[in-house]
């Protein structure tokens, strides 16, 4: 007995009871939704926080002054406070005249918060800082309106400001912003671009900053210590591995800080990578947790199967006599039983994912990006399928091995 | 077994049904009940043989070894030269598909398919393709006056229809033996005499007729009738 009449006969067989096909797939088809839904959300979720947060894609790394491992605990905090020195400027020119694999590198203060204020109009926590005019090529900043600073504008630490989309819009709803002084700490600096708005990132606007030139920053600021030390941002030339590059300024900045081969980094780099890996760590027990509930209903919904499979094997035990009396094997009973679970499952988890689907296409449109990526569906019939299989294996074992002469006599 | 094959010399080795010294012990418990106790017989191609018997006689244990459904206990079994004793069950599945066409009492027809569709399944489990099946199973239909019945489902058959359905599906694959299991026994008398005469018909194109009942109207329509008695051949007699 071929492939295509197995198919034929078990599409039959379920097509024979339709709404007892349906309410066995009832099980496989929430559990399928359920899993898919929430493997979607998750996925999304991932993609989200590669995009914005770790910057997955943007060749760019941070070097800094204390490394991920330092948060530990209390103690790793305070032994890398006292160990790990804050960047310097003469680091910077050291790497920068030394690294040949690097494309940019330029420093970014620390911020500060501040509520602005002009005329009637004010905007509470604006993230200040300084960075050096290099940083709008690395951040791949996109301006709006007028123009990033220059070196110029920075060595002579220029008052000038580069802001977000809000402050323009909150400080000056009439318009009008480029061009326009705004007062922080009584001192006035002027408007000379603004940059595409960004909208928020898991609620945190991301379009109320200031940016000044650093040199400008520092001055205005108390200098760059403490918070306000800067870090610095660097991209790899085009061709060159990140992790290359990474190695590079690492030993640049270790000879530069006279440190021993046995001596530990006492500076941090921060990759996308490491970022999305420890996101992803955190995220990991959580996507566990989250997929095991749905993977139970999957499991509830192949014991379902599983049952029914049984009850379709006593209810035709007269026409397996007879299929065995006409020349069936016992492989051909079995397959027979195993085509029908599989499929029968397999309808189950194709609706479910359909379901699935829609609801995380109506999840993207109006709550949060999800998303089902083809390998996922694939393995979402091929699972659906298997646990069929798996289900109705004993009960078509059950029917294989009956006895002919016994069958035929069932009524 | 094989110091009793002295007892069956009269046997021909090329008959198509060949059976020596067979035996079929059920155990009941401790108890052991021999359904069969040292048959041997044998049956020529083209022969119509009666099996007749009282229930409980060991006829229908003997139906299901001719059949293939079943294996001996002891002794051999030969069909058209295939040593069934010795098979497994996959091979005798293949036996009952090749050789062997039953007539079951009560029909055995799939409810759910068309009349065509049972014609067409010991083709489907004989590997055929679809569309000689199809030729095949409408012109066994054909052959037992159906042909315009091919649609339709057991359930909107006749008893009389059903049987010839059963008989068209029996004969599909050119089997060696027909095997009927009380073929008239749900049948009305008129219904009866006229599949009666189909097996006629039938044996007369040259098919191998086995005919299993108690009743004796039945079994005198054979040329030779054996009787089954307490699991032995009480009695073996060429009638026609």
């Amino acid at each position: 007995m071929n492939f295509s009449e197995t198919l034929k006969l078990a599409i039959s067989s379920i097509t024979a009871h339709k709404l007892r096909s349906f309410l066995t797939l009832l099980g496989m088809i929430i559990g399928m939704t359920a899993f898919m839904l929430i493997l979607s959300l998750l996925l999304g979720f991932n993609g989200y926080v590669n995009e914005k947060v770790a910057g997955i894609g943007s060749n760019a790394f941070t070097v800094q002054r204390f490394n991920f491992d330092d948060f530990k605990d209390s103690d790793t905090i305070a032994a890398a406070q006292r160990r790990n020195k804050e960047l310097s400027f003469d680091e910077l020119d050291f790497i920068k005249r030394g690294a040949q694999m690097i494309e940019h590198i330029g420093a970014r203060s620390g911020g500060v918060g501040r509520s602005i204020r002009v005329g009637n109009n004010s905007i509470q926590n604006v993230r200040i800082s300084g960075v050096e005019p290099v940083i709008a090529t690395i951040d791949k900043i996109e301006i709006e309106q007028g123009r990033f600073f220059s070196d110029t504008e920075n060595n002579t630490a220029a008052r000038v400001a580069f802001v977000g989309a809000d402050i323009a819009k909150n400080l000056f709803p009439q318009g009008g912003a480029l061009g326009s002084e705004l007062k922080i700490s009584g001192i006035p600096y002027r408007i000379i671009g603004i940059q595409v708005a960004k909208g928020t990132v898991f609620g945190q606007p991301q379009d109320n900053f200031i940016q000044l030139p650093i040199k400008t920053f520092g001055a205005n600021f108390g200098g760059l210590r403490w918070n306000r030390a800067p870090n610095f941002a660097v991209t790899a030339k085009e061709g060159v591995k990140m992790e290359d590059a990474v190695d590079e300024v690492r030993t640049l900045l270790r000879i530069k800080r006279k440190l021993g081969p046995d001596e530990k980094d006492n500076f941090g780099i921060i990759t996308p990578d490491a970022i999305s890996g420890m996101i992803g760590s955190m995220t990991a027990v959580f996507s566990i947790v989250l997929l095991l509930v749905p993977g139970i209903a999957l499991v509830v919904g192949a014991i379902v199967i599983m049952n029914i499979m049984l009850v379709a094997v006593t209810e035709r035990t007269k026409e397996i006599g007879i299929r065995k009396s006409l020349g069936a094997r016992q492989a051909d009973i079995l397959r027979q039983f195993l085509f029908e679970s599989g499929l029968l499952s397999a309808i189950g988890g194709f609706i479910g994912l359909f379901i699935a689907y829609t609801a995380g296409y109506i999840i993207t449109l109006y709550v949060f990006p999800t998303s089902i990526p083809w390998y996922a569906a694939v393995l979402a019939i091929g699972v659906s399928g298997g646990v069929g299989i798996l289900a109705g294996l004993f009960p078509a074992w059950k029917a294989a091995a009956l006895d002919p002469i016994e069958a035929l006599r069932a009524d | 077994m094989a110091n009793s094959h002295t007892g069956t010399a009269m046997v021909k080795e090329d008959s198509l049904i060949l059976m020596k010294n067979i035996w079929k012990t059920y155990q009941m418990g401790v108890e052991e009940l021999h359904a069969l106790r040292d048959v041997s017989f044998h049956v020529e191609k083209g022969d119509y043989l009666a099996i007749i018997g009282p229930s409980g006689s060991g006829k229908s244990t003997l139906m299901n070894l001719i059949g293939c459904l079943d294996s001996p206990t002891k002794g051999t079994y030969l069909i058209n030269g295939h040593l069934v004793s010795e098979m497994t069950d996959d091979e005798l599945a293949r036996i009952r598909n090749k050789e062997i066409g039953f007539v079951f009492q009560t029909f055995n027809l799939l409810s759910r398919a068309t009349a065509l569709h049972n014609v067409e399944l010991p083709l489907i489990y004989a590997g055929i393709r679809a569309g000689e099946r199809h030729e095949r199973a409408k012109a066994a239909l054909d052959a037992v006056e159906l042909g315009d019945r091919t649609l339709h489902r057991p359930n909107e058959l006749s008893g009389g229809q059903r049987q010839r359905v059963a008989i068209a599906r029996a004969l599909i694959n050119n089997p060696s033996i027909l095997l009927a299991d009380e073929p008239t026994g749900a049948l009305d008398s008129k219904t009866s005499v006229e599949i009666m005469a189909l097996f006629e018909k039938l044996h007369a194109d040259g098919n191998t007729i086995i005919v299993v009942t108690h009743e004796h109207e039945v079994a005198e329509r054979a040329h030779r009738i054996i009787t089954i008695r307490d699991g032995q051949i009480e009695n073996d007699e060429r009638i026609k």
